[in-house]
Parts: C-alpha cells; structure tokens; sequence
C-alpha cells in the first residue's frame, strides 16, 4: 500500500505543475496581431475556418475563429463581453439583440464599402453605424412547380380550399416544429401587410387594436385552422422531414427559406422549385431581412479594432474573400455591384425578388420583442394546434403576449 | 442457487440489459447512414457499415488536438478531485467541530444551485482572478480544471464524508495511531487504501461528468488549440438541422474511451472491496 | 481521536480554494443582482428594486405552474429511479454470469451527456413511435408523444429515470458489496434467505447509499435542464417547462437578470428544505459501524 501512496503522490505532484504551467503559458503568445471571430452559423463555421487561415496566409494576422455555441450562442456572447472577455468581431442576429449591447459596438462608418450598402440594411444606434449585413435572406411559401402554380394561389380562400383537397395525402403547406419555423417567420406576413408595420407593432404592444378585428390576421388564423384539420400536426414534423417530405414529392409547398436547400439539396430533389409569399389578401411578396450583421467589439484595444475593420474591408471587397462569401458560403449579395452566378435555386429565386422589389420587411426581427417568439408565440400555436382553441381564441392570446412586453 | 435458477436469472439480465440499451441502436445504426437513408427509415440497418462518417467526424473535429484536451482535462481534474476530497472529506467527518459541520453543510447546499445562474457572475470572478495574478483562468485548461475541482468538491466531499462516517472502523485509526502513525501517515497508509471503493466510485463519476460536460468549457474554451470533444461535436448540431451521421459517429467515438475506462475500473472497486475485507 | 490545527488545514483548505470561488463568490454575487433591474451586460445601467423582483416572483403564473410541475416530476422521477437502481444492483451484485457486462451497459446511458441524449429520445418518441404505429396499427400506445402535453411529461420522466437509473445503480452497488460477508453469512445461519435477507439485513445497512442516492436524484431532477432543451424545449405549449429553463429563458432569452437571480434564489431556499428534511429523516435510520 505503501507504494501506490506513493505513485498518487508523483502524480499529484505532476498535476499541480502541470496546472501552474496550463495558466500561465497561453499568456505569452498575447502579443502577436491577432483578432477573433464569434458567429452563430453552423452552416458556414468550417468555411470561415479555412478564410481564417488564407487571410492570415496574406497578410500575416491571425484570425482565431471561436467554437460554436449553437443555442447558446448570444448567452455565450453576452456573458464574455460583460467579462471583459469578448471576441473582437461577432454577430448579431436581431433589432432587439443590436440594442441591448449597443455599449459595446464600434463604429464602423470607416468602412470602405459602406457606401456601397443600402442604408436600410445597415444597423444604427445613436447615430453610429454599428453593424454591416452578413447576408440576406427571404422566406415565404417554397414550391415544387410540378405540383403548385403559385399563380393559383389568388387569395387565401383559394389556399384552404386546396388544403381542403389535397388533405392528409399530400401535404399542402409543411410547416414544422421548430419554434421559428412554427411561430415566427410565417406569422411575419399579416404584421409586414398592414400599412405602416413598424407603427402597427407599437400599437399591437400599446392595446390600441385588437388582433382578432384585424382582417389579415382573421385570414392567417384560417390558414392555420385549415392546416389543423386536414393535415398532419405541424408540431409533430421535425425541419428535417419537413425538408425530407418536400425534396420527395410528399409535401407541396414548405414555408420555409432560402437556407433550407442545404438540406433540400440531400435528398437530390428533381424538379424545380420557386418561392411566393403566403396570399393573405393575394400577397405574392416574400419576406426578406438582414438574419445577422457583423460587429467590432468597441471594448478592443484601438490596434484591434483596426485590425478588425482591416479584415471586414478585406472580406467584402477582395477577390478572396467575396469569393468566401458568395461561393463558399452561399450568400445572397447585399453590396452593390457584388454577384453572385452560382447561387442554388431558391437563393436566386430569392434574389430575384429583391431585384423586382417583390419584398415585405422582417418585422419579427426588427419590431418584436426579444424572446417572444420562443418563450410565447411558439407555445401558444402549440396549444392550437394540439387542442381545439378557436381562432379567435388563439388571436386574443396572442394579443396579450404582445401586451406583456409594454413598458 | 440453483443452477438453473442462475441461468435462467443470467439469460435475463442479458435480454434486460439489450432492451435497456435499445434507444443507443439508433445513434449506432445512424452513424453509418446517410440523411437521405435516414430520412427513408430511422430503424432499419444501415445498407453498409463503412466508417467514412467516422472519419469524416475525426478529420472535422481535428481529433487528435480534441482527444489530447479532453484526456488531460479529465485525468487532471479527476486525480486532483479524488485525492484532494478523500483528505478533506476525511478530515471533515473525524473532527466533530462546528466548523467542519458548517462546511460540511455549505458543500452540500451548494450542490443545489442551478448552474445556469452562476455562469456570468463566474465568469466575472474568473476574470477578477486573472487581473489580481496573472494568471490566465479562461481560454486555459488549467483555469478550467481549477473551475472542476471547485464545482466538483460538493459531491466529493458527499460521497467521501458517507463512506468515512459509515464504513471505515474508527478501530482501524486508532490501532494505528498506537503503532505511532502521525496524522499524515494515518490518512495515506491506512484511510486512503480502505476510502478505494469510493474514490474509484466518485472517479468514475467525475470521468463522466468531465469527459462529456458541455456547458462550462463552451463558456471558458475559446482557441481552437484547446477545444474538448463534446465542444467540437456541437459542430454537427446546426440551429435548426443535425448532420446525424457524423454526431452519432463523433458520440461513438466520445463514449468509447468512456465506456473501457468503466470496464477497467470495474474490476477496482470488487478488488478495492476484497482487500479492505482482507485488512478489517 | 485529535487532531491539531495545522494538520485541519492541510488537508480541507486545498479543495476550499477553488470551491470559493468557483462557487460561493459568485453566488452571492448572484443575491447581489436579485436586487437590481439588469440586462446583464456590465456597461448597462443597474437599477436599485429592492423586493420588487421577488414579489414579480410570487405573482408570475408561468414560474409557480413551473414550480409544481417540477415537483411532481421530481417526486416520481426520484421514486422510479431508486427503486429501479437498487433492483438492478442487488440483481448485478448477486451469483449470476455476465453480471460485469449487465452492470456495463445498464449504467451505459449515463455515459452519454443530456444534451445529445434529449435528441436521441426526441427521435424515439417521435419518428420511432410514429413508425412503430405504421408498422403495426395500435396507435392508442405508440403515437408522437411529444406532442402530447401529458405524454410528453410522461417522456420526461422515462428519460430521465433511464439516464440516472445506472448512475445510481453504481453507487448502490458500492454499498452492497461493502458490506461484509460474515454479516451475510451469520443472517443465513440464522434461515434469512431472498426478501427476507434483503429487507432485514441488506436494507438498514444500505441506509447510507439511499441518502446519498436520494440526495443526488433529488438534487439532479430539480435542476434538470439538458434533457428538458434538447428533448421537449418545454412544449407543448409550456406543459414541459422545469424550473432551471425558466430561470435560463428570464435572464438569458427575455434578458431580465434580476428577475431570473431572484427567481434562483428562491428555487433555491425551497429545494435546500426539502433535501435537508430528506437528509435529516434518512440519515437517523443509518446505523454507525
């Protein structure tokens, strides 16, 4: 016994050496130039890494790109720049989430492609520009064109009445679990139709119009009444399958956008495909919004700030890193003069309507609260869909989900 | 027993035991499969077993780099925790005081904090540390095994302080305090031999725990050089869609090492339990 | 027995370091904000309440519904788990083959993080079931449980007990082989064989490892979280909702720190009641060696 005493003993020994060693090493390698990037998208982490590495291959500055942190990403995020701790450039994916950290931006009116963006694109907080578009992305009703034509699609009654047809063996409008999915981006169209959305919101928040009165979204709960009683519960359809029902023929239109061909794309899906907007009131625009805008940490030192800007000029006007961005990543342009020849299918369905302005804006994005499409718009069409709520019912309760958040 | 009892009792542990293990099928048998087969059926047998996913997973992951973190982290913290809770919670058990009944009782409270409530302020401690000394506490794995060794002291302490106060003999101490053991000699040739059982219980647990938490390094692990398995397999779990194959296949290939740890570990505590027997 | 002072400090302080303040600092830090009104970010104003955000506390709906509802899962989960756990480690402890195997891969489960675990049972209860319905037409039993508000409470509960049954198993099983074999031989001299052995020589001396396996489970299924995100997100409708993911959604999805502090504090005092009387009550039936 006395031997394996003493055999811990080494080893604890080596242990605490090892621990002095761990702490204090990484400080030295603190004074070479170097940025960090933290971002939310799954889809393009690799690509970036490899970005990371030709920059640096270019210009000798190293780019450290952070690991994921899937859900937890804006926590993650929130809780490292309140510790002083923060990435030099990171994202951010909505209005609500730019306000709460605006302390925290930098300015980036240098940039040398501002000028380029259109400035309804870029994010402002008291009168600096603190965050540039990544990408754009648009969403509505996507289409197999062997099943569907949209031009059918006059209003919404000629909507239900399909799904009314079709019933349980062929899926008309796929929607799926997720909570965005089922409750945010759908329910986006009758707030963007009214006529001033942005003062529609403040008066939804401020109780001045009932939800229920309101004729387009009367029609958007009809959709999702039609959608209960002839199809299968949405609840219980994962994004996957969604997409997997769709590439096969089993469902004719997912509301869904143009991310979900990297998925779609899987299953080698043979026929072509559009994108059209939900008809409430014969509405054939699509949604398309900024899903996150670039940042520079303004608690960096001022070298790595520059650095920082040194990189974003790099990545959105140099042949590399446009390259990066259109066919690497796959995004839509949103720069003037920037395009992209190889985009798949439903992105450049989407371009093409942004090009003939066939476009309503991303109110759950820049005009909800934060949080409330999961914490309660989510559970609420839940219950809808799993229980015999009315339609009227299920209006007033969203009503007062959006009551809650008045200050 | 019966021989044929024994059998039948046998047989029967094996079919539960399958059963038991019927949700793991599914992360084996996708591990091999694409999303198109997947998507086609969840539960049948994959067409071919070829490992390409895995190795697509390995060469993703850099699993080299993530192996060698996700050992040092674990063996670290594990042997730190073992050794360092067997002599506190000793200590703690055999002297009566009110203090030690005091810290006993914080340890143990703490155990019932959510953990998603200390994450910021930590964070800002850590931070607060590293100003004062120096020393790097986040994006390190010594600053991550100093956070291990703190959360991981309460449940330690737990297990170790039981077993003191009901298995180990006071008898056996105080025949060897006759022999002239000072305390230091008492604790390593006599408490921390017949304290195996448990230590290897608590190491196993720790193991686990470290090997597979998520939540902490994703907050401290910042560098690629230093990132751990279970922070490079959240690579295949996109926000709204998984890469299935090569999840499964990077979770294969996180539990394995786990799984033969436990198998040798095993034989230890029947072992450990043998030789304290032999000593009472 | 003595022991000085210096040999005390030796052997406690060491763990105590990294404990304080990985653990104790920040929690009361933790008190500290339940008083303010915060988003969280160090440059954002804090704003003094006072009570207030416990009295939001008391009067939130979601949260005390949450509060019940974590209860009563904690209560059955707590029950199945241990009664499932001491059955399979009596049964892996006893004269049979395989047994190393059995104890393997019962406790497999618990090799798995929660997280990932939560998604292989979403796939189960909800791909797997609507398949099994397909494949053999009873669908009064397999159907999407998760869409189901007491089903998918029910899958909670199933997969929790699952993930901790093993884990609990092993520390009954270190319970059980220490105590000694002349104990166990001198019962059957005196005719105590099966049940009878097992409720009155087995049971009192396993005193110790039900406390401390109560504790755990107790502890573990109050604050379950991974399971809980990655299996049901709370939904349907709310109806999954534990308590730690309404902490998590109040200060980080809705960014009310304050709120969210207040609200762990008193989750916190409650679960620090029960598990003490729990303590208290089980550990006066231990019998000292």
């Amino acid at each position: 016994m006395k031997k394996f005493a003493k055999v811990i003993a080494l080893m604890l020994t080596l242990c605490m050496v090892f621990c002095l060693c761990a702490c204090g090493a990484d400080k030295d390698t603190k004074s070479e130039k170097k940025i960090t990037i933290f971002q939310q998208k799954a889809e393009i982490a690799e690509q970036l890494q490899a970005l990371a590495k030709e920059y640096t291959k270019e210009t000798g500055v190293e780019v450290e790109v952070w690991a994921q942190a899937g859900d937890d990403y804006y926590a993650n995020l929130k809780t490292s720049l309140s510790s002083e701790s923060g990435p030099t450039i990171f994202t951010l994916n909505s209005d609500a989430e730019i306000t709460e950290v605006k302390d925290y931006l930098a300015d980036l009116f240098a940039l040398s492609f501002i000028g380029d963006i259109d400035s309804t694109l870029l994010a402002v907080r008291d009168e600096k520009t603190v965050g540039i578009p990544m990408t754009a992305e648009g969403f509505g009703l996507v289409y197999n064109a062997d099943l569907v034509d949209p031009a059918a699609l006059t209003d919404m009654d000629a909507l239900c009445a399909m799904i009314a047809e079709n019933g349980k063996g062929l899926t008309t409008v796929g929607l799926s679990q997720e909570d965005y999915f089922l409750a945010g981006h759908m329910f986006n169209f009758p707030f963007a139709l009214q006529k001033d959305p942005v003062a529609f919101c403040q008066q939804v928040m401020a109780g001045e119009v009932k939800l229920a009165d309101v004729p387009e979204f009367q029609q958007y709960a009809k959709l999702l009444s039609a959608i209960r009683a002839n199809q299968v519960n949405p609840v219980e359809v994962t994004y996957d399958n969604n997409c997997g029902d769709f590439a096969t023929g089993k469902t004719a239109m997912v509301h869904q956008g143009n991310w979900a061909y990297g998925v779609i794309k899987d299953f080698e899906p043979a026929f072509e495909m559009g994108i059209t907007g939900v008809p409430i009131n014969g509405n054939d625009k699509i949604a398309v919004g900024v899903p996150s805008v670039w940042a520079v940490n303004a608690d960096a030192s001022d070298e790595e700030q520059q650095l920082a800007m040194d990189f974003l000029n790099w990545l959105y006007t140099s042949e590399t890193g446009i390259h990066y961005m259109m066919d690497e990543f796959g995004f839509i342009p949103v720069v003037k003069g920037m395009e992209n020849e190889n985009m798949d299918p439903l992105s450049a369905a989407v371009a093409e309507k942004i090009s003939t302005g066939d476009i309503l804006p991303w109110t759950f994005n820049t005009e909800w609260p934060a949080g409330i499409i999961s914490v309660d718009l989510a559970p609420i069409t839940q219950e809808f869909f799993t229980s015999d709520m009315s339609e009227a019912d299920f209006l007033n309760a969203i009503n007062d989900a959006f009551l809650k958040y008045a200050e | 027993m019966h021989k044929t009892r024994k059998g039948v009792s046998s047989v029967l542990l094996v079919l539960v035991s399958l059963i038991w293990l019927a949700p793991i099928y599914i992360i084996l048998t996708n591990s091999f499969k694409s999303r198109d087969e997947m998507y086609a059926n969840a539960l049948a047998l994959p067409k071919d077993f070829s490992l390409g996913y895995y190795l697509d997973a390995m060469g993703r992951l850099d699993f080299l780099t993530v192996f060698k973190n996700s050992l040092i982290l674990t063996v670290v913290s594990v042997l730190l925790l073992v050794v360092l809770c067997a002599m506190a919670s000793w200590m703690l058990a055999r002297s009566n005081g009110k203090l030690s009944k005091l810290i006993y009782a914080v340890l143990i409270l703490t155990m019932l904090i959510p953990f998603q409530t200390l994450m910021m302020p930590l964070m800002q401690e850590m931070n607060n540390i590293t100003k004062a000394t120096g020393l790097q506490m986040k994006d390190s794995l010594g600053g991550l095994i100093f956070m291990y060794l703190g959360f991981g002291a309460g449940m330690g302490i737990f297990l170790g302080y039981g077993f003191v106060k009901g298995s180990i003999p006071k008898s056996l101490e105080e025949a060897a305090i006759i022999d002239g053991c000072n305390t230091w000699q008492l604790f390593w040739h006599v408490v921390f031999p017949t304290m195996k059982p448990v230590l290897i219980t608590l190491a196993i647990l720790d193991v686990i725990w470290i090997w597979n938490d998520y939540l902490l390094p994703s907050l401290t692990l910042r560098s690629a050089a230093n990132q751990t398995i279970p922070i490079g397999t959240q690579m295949f779990f996109g926000q709204y869609t998984i890469e299935w194959n090569l999840a499964m296949a990077a979770l294969m290939l996180t539990i394995i090492p786990v799984i033969i740890f436990y198998l040798c570990a095993q034989k230890y505590i029947v072992k450990g339990v043998a030789a304290g027997a032999v000593k009472g | 027995m003595k022991i000085n002072k210096k040999w005390y400090i030796v052997f406690v302080v060491p763990i105590l370091i990294p404990f304080i303040f990985t653990v104790i600092l920040p929690f009361f830090q933790g008190i500290e904000f339940s008083f303010v009104k915060w988003n969280g970010l160090a440059k954002a104003e804090k704003v003094f309440v006072g009570l207030q955000n416990f009295k939001d506390v008391l009067h939130d709906d979601r949260f005390m519904t949450s509060l019940g509802r974590t209860s009563l899962f904690t209560l059955i989960t707590v029950v199945l788990v241990n009664v499932i756990a001491l059955a399979f480690a009596t049964w892996v402890t006893s004269e049979i083959k395989f047994k190393n195997t059995g104890r393997a891969m019962l406790f497999m489960p618990y090799l798995i993080g929660g997280l990932i675990l939560g998604y292989v049972w979403k796939y189960v209860l909800g791909q797997g079931m609507t398949l099994l319905a397909a494949n053999t037409g009873n669908e009064s039993l397999f159907f999407n449980w998760l869409s189901d508000p007491q089903y998918a409470f029910i899958a909670m509960i199933v997969v929790a007990t699952w993930q901790m049954a093993g884990y609990m198993m092993v520390i009954y099983i270190a319970g059980l082989e220490a105590i000694s074999g002349d104990v166990l031989e001198a019962a059957k001299m005196d005719g105590a064989n099966g049940w009878k052995e097992f409720i009155h020589i087995k049971l009192p001396l396993l005193m110790p490892s039900i406390t401390i396996c109560l504790f755990l489970t107790l502890s573990n299924c109050f604050k379950i979280y991974d399971v809980n995100v990655s299996l049901t997100g709370g939904g349907p409708a709310n109806s999954t909702e534990m308590i730690s993911l309404n902490i998590y959604n109040e200060i980080f999805v809705q960014s009310n720190f304050g709120l969210g502090q207040a609200k762990a504090i008193v989750f916190f005092l409650i679960v620090a009641v029960i598990t003490f009387l729990q303590v208290r009550l089980t550990s006066k039936k231990e019998v000292e060696i």
